[in-house]
């Protein structure tokens, strides 16, 4: 099949997708598009080696920012999304200070404490964090009239719509960095940083930028989160989120640039939607965490390498 | 005497109490294969991490063409043109064998993030490309492009690991044992790509502990011993060096 | 206020002595494997819940019960070293969601065995030590104190005077020496695991009666002990017992002179600070990153 062809059908196949979905299914499918980005720019971030452990605090920024914009500011909201993506890269940029004097372990446990900061400094400032109960009732999309048609993203079809489509566009930007000069020179600080420097790769401002970037497309899908379920919290960004993309990542596996969005939607339509269906409502969490143990145990290398054996094997065969 | 390309001036190396290098001075003339031997333990590879960058010296300069690099970044020591490969087979051995050789070109079509998503760093890398078969056609690796570099047997690993140096375009490329686990004939063909290397302008200095294997490669050679300058001179002054004998004679019942 | 400061020290010796046990055994599983293990805080919790299930409902010995934890607890740990550690060896991030993995099932059947809700313990002892009007220790944290010193006391002869003891610090050390040298790895993995889980099952026995049990209670046990391994530094067993006793004055003080979330900032900033400035820990050495 020619690859214009394939992308054509995939496309088409988005587009008509939420048609045969309920309405909460509907709501679903935009969380799910949102993640997507959320978990392709945590690649992003791993490129050059480093796990962080704070990425969702960082998407966080990005929604309490463009809430913020917009709801004190008066900002107009697509506006507010692409200010709040950018205090999101700024605040990963001061980060990148103390954070990237560590390696490893260390970086790993130094995110999740940076992380944690910030979260707590949202619940105790009152003004203008809102405290624990976090930000309510934050500035939707505006409606869109087309003339001939009104777009009213309240709708979850309308809303999906915007986010796919947005989020697709920067998909193709993560996609052309990995692919240019630059994404080599991420991958290679990543195999081997010593022989990088050597090479006059400068690895902490390249690991900087890998960390810089990837914040900022998470502050933007953390903004895509808040205008739409207008309303956010400390503990919509804590821990337990973060481990969920940890896990889409390892899951679905880091390798290829699809991995870590192979994991994201298989394990979300496993949680929400296959799970809830065979109404094991209270046991979720521990076919989760079964799923869990069960694929780093059984396919170490993630989903990503069972869909490359099946690619070389038709290749091959 | 005209300046010499590198100078080692009173390098001076301390861990804790130990006194790895000792106000070491040197110089290394452009054009020349240089050698710094020694016996195990001399400092031969602190001194060539100093130099490198690796390591911020204790105490002591090291100029290149007159300017300070002692104390800088190995990134940008590099930038200065002195480029190093490491012992071993140390690769980027999950990139393909083209793509290491790009990565060696870094520093001069400097990677941009904005340009490479408008598209408008074509010629870059086109150049880029060009410069990386080069190198790689130079030690005879350009057939094996698309391997992984892991992949490959071990003299073209190292062969590779000079190659990713090359497309750095380096005044002086420093070569931390480059012979060592080399078969004889293996070790017969780096010497002659070395001296193709040095015939096209480039100047080596290279780290060997087995002195008899460089005799005939070196135009001339510094040896150490305890953190010390030992000797210096031709292969020839070298090799009846009184004090050099002792010193590898007593190495010897030393590893013994 | 001489009288407040008292009985904050004393407040801050109790939470520094669970503390120690929890952290030492994180150390002691992150020294021989290599793993975090982030499901050392659902352990805690399984201690304090072997209390719910047979002190609380069916008044079994509290004494008994303890010891009946520590076993049990020592026995889940043991189970997931040969499930899934031993299978994880060369793969720190595997290990990591494994154990995450772990740690959702260990809540989601508690959850489902005893409802999400707190669960009461009935006090073990209402005996108050009174120093002063303002000053009390009751005797269930003296317990508390006393036992974790006893059980570290017991660890560290266990550590330096036997057989076994040796072969887990060498482990810990270098594993490939180790098995050089004719030590099994899965044995010491093993007993490092049992030892550690332990320690954490029996810390969460000890504070049940104290402390409201719930399901969720490991993560902020969690947090804390990440805080203390890392001050501490990461191989380093004295470094943890220490970094808890710090970590345990700072925050409990903080929490009394300012309020609970300060402390929680001021302790991630200590870990933080630490972490910049000397990331081997205040008293590690190993460097295992």
């Amino acid at each position: 099949m020619p690859r214009g062809l394939a992308w054509l059908l995939l496309a088409l196949v988005l587009v008509a997708l939420p048609h045969g979905l309920s309405f909460s299914q509907q709501e679903i499918l935009v969380f799910l598009t949102i993640n997507v980005l959320l978990v392709a720019s945590y690649r992003l971030l791993t490129l050059t080696g480093e796990w962080s452990l704070g990425h969702v605090v960082i998407m966080g920024v990005g929604a309490y920012a463009s809430a913020l914009l917009s709801k004190r500011l008066g900002i107009y909201v697509p506006v507010a999304m692409l200010l709040g993506a950018g205090v999101a890269a700024l605040v990963a940029y001061i980060l990148s200070f103390p954070l990237f004097r560590m390696k490893g372990f260390y970086f790993l446990i130094g995110s999740f404490a940076a992380g944690e900061v910030i979260r707590l400094l949202w619940k105790r400032f009152r003004d203008p964090f809102g405290g624990p109960k976090g930000l309510k009732r934050i500035e939707g999309m505006p409606d869109l009239d087309l003339g001939v048609y009104a777009l009213d993203f309240f709708e979850p079809i309308t809303y999906y719509y915007f986010a796919a489509a947005v989020v697709a566009f920067c998909l193709w930007i993560m996609w052309r960095i990995e692919r240019s000069p630059v994404g080599l020179t991420f991958h290679a600080i990543h195999w081997q940083d010593k022989l990088a420097e050597a090479s006059g790769v400068n690895v902490r401002a390249y690991r900087t930028r890998a960390f810089v970037l990837a914040s900022g497309f998470a502050g933007f899908s953390g903004a895509l989160l808040a205008h739409y379920i207008g309303t956010i919290n400390p503990n919509s960004f804590d821990v337990e989120q973060m481990v969920f993309v940890l896990t889409w990542a390892i899951v679905g596996g880091t390798a290829t640039f699809y991995g870590p969005i192979l994991g994201c939607i298989v394990l979300t339509v496993l949680n929400e939607i296959v799970l809830r269906e065979m109404g094991f409502e209270q046991m979720r969490p521990l076919v989760y965490g079964l799923i869990m143990i069960l694929s780093v145990l059984f396919l170490p290398k993630g989903l990503e390498s069972v869909v490359q054996r099946v690619l070389s094997a038709r290749k091959t065969g | 005497m005209s300046r010499p390309l590198l100078e080692v001036a009173k390098l001076t190396m301390r861990f804790g109490g130990l006194t790895a290098v000792d106000e070491l001075s040197f110089r290394v003339e452009q054009g020349a294969i240089h050698g710094l031997i020694g016996p195990n333990g001399a400092g031969k590879t602190t001194t060539f991490n100093v130099i490198s960058g690796f390591y911020k010296p204790t105490a002591g300069e090291v100029r290149l063409r007159g300017e300070v690099i002692s104390g800088l970044k190995m990134s940008q020591v590099a930038r200065r043109g002195v480029v190093r490969t490491f012992q071993h087979s140390t690769l980027f051995a999950e990139l393909t064998v083209r793509e290491n050789a790009l990565v060696g070109t870094h520093m001069a079509f400097r990677p941009r993030i904005l340009s490479a998503l408008l598209g408008s760093d074509t010629q870059d890398r086109r150049a880029a490309q060009a410069r990386a078969e080069e190198a790689l056609d130079f030690f005879g690796l350009l057939a094996l492009a698309e391997v992984m570099a892991g992949d490959l047997p071990h003299g073209h690993q190292r062969a590779l690991g000079m190659a990713v140096a090359l497309a750095a375009r380096p005044e002086i490329v420093l070569l931390d044992e480059p012979f060592t686990g080399m078969n004889p004939e293996e070790t017969r063909e780096m010497m002659e790509l070395m001296r193709k290397l040095r015939d096209s302008g480039v100047t080596i200095l290279l780290v060997e502990h087995d002195m008899h294997a460089i005799m005939g490669l070196c135009d001339r050679i510094t040896c150490m011993s305890f953190g010390k300058l030992l000797a210096e001179g031709n292969p020839q002054e070298i090799r009846n060096h009184p004090e050099v004998i002792r010193a590898y004679l007593g190495g010897a019942r030393h590893v013994a | 206020m001489a009288e407040l400061l008292v009985q904050t020290g004393l407040n801050a010796l109790y939470a520094a002595a669970y503390m120690s046990l929890i952290a030492v055994g994180l150390v002691l599983i992150f020294g021989v494997m290599g793993i975090i293990n982030f499901a050392h805080g659902e352990l805690f919790m399984l201690g304090a819940y072997v209390v719910v299930a047979l002190y609380a409902d069916f008044q079994v010995p509290y004494v008994l019960v303890a010891a009946l934890g520590l076993v049990f607890v020592g026995c889940v740990g043991v189970a997931m070293e040969w499930a899934m550690f031993r299978r994880l060896r060369d793969n720190p991030l595997g290990g990591l969601v494994a154990s995450i993995g772990f740690l959702m099932i260990l809540q989601a059947l508690v959850s489902m065995g005893f409802g999400v809700r707190m669960a009461h313990v009935p006090p073990v002892t209402q005996e108050v030590i009174i120093f002063s009007e303002r000053v009390r220790l009751p005797v269930q944290r003296l317990i508390v104190i006393l036992a974790a010193i006893g059980f570290l006391t017991a660890l560290w002869a266990f550590l330096t005077k036997t057989r076994f003891g040796w072969a887990l610090r060498a482990s810990a050390q270098d594993q490939e020496a180790a098995a050089l040298q004719g030590i099994s790895i899965n044995q010491t993995a093993g007993i490092a695991m049992f030892i550690g889980a332990s320690l954490a099952g029996i810390a969460g026995a000890l504070t049940a009666p104290l402390i409201s049990v719930n399901p969720h209670m490991g993560h902020s046990v969690i947090v804390a002990a990440f805080i203390v391994i890392i001050v501490g530094g990461v191989g380093s067993l004295e470094g943890a017992v220490l970094a808890a006793v710090i970590y345990a004055f700072v925050h409990t003080f903080v929490t009394t002179f300012a309020d609970g979330v300060i402390a929680d900032v001021v302790g991630l900033l200590l870990m933080l600070v630490v972490l910049i400035i000397k990331p081997t820990g205040l008293f590690g050495t190993a460097d295992r990153a």
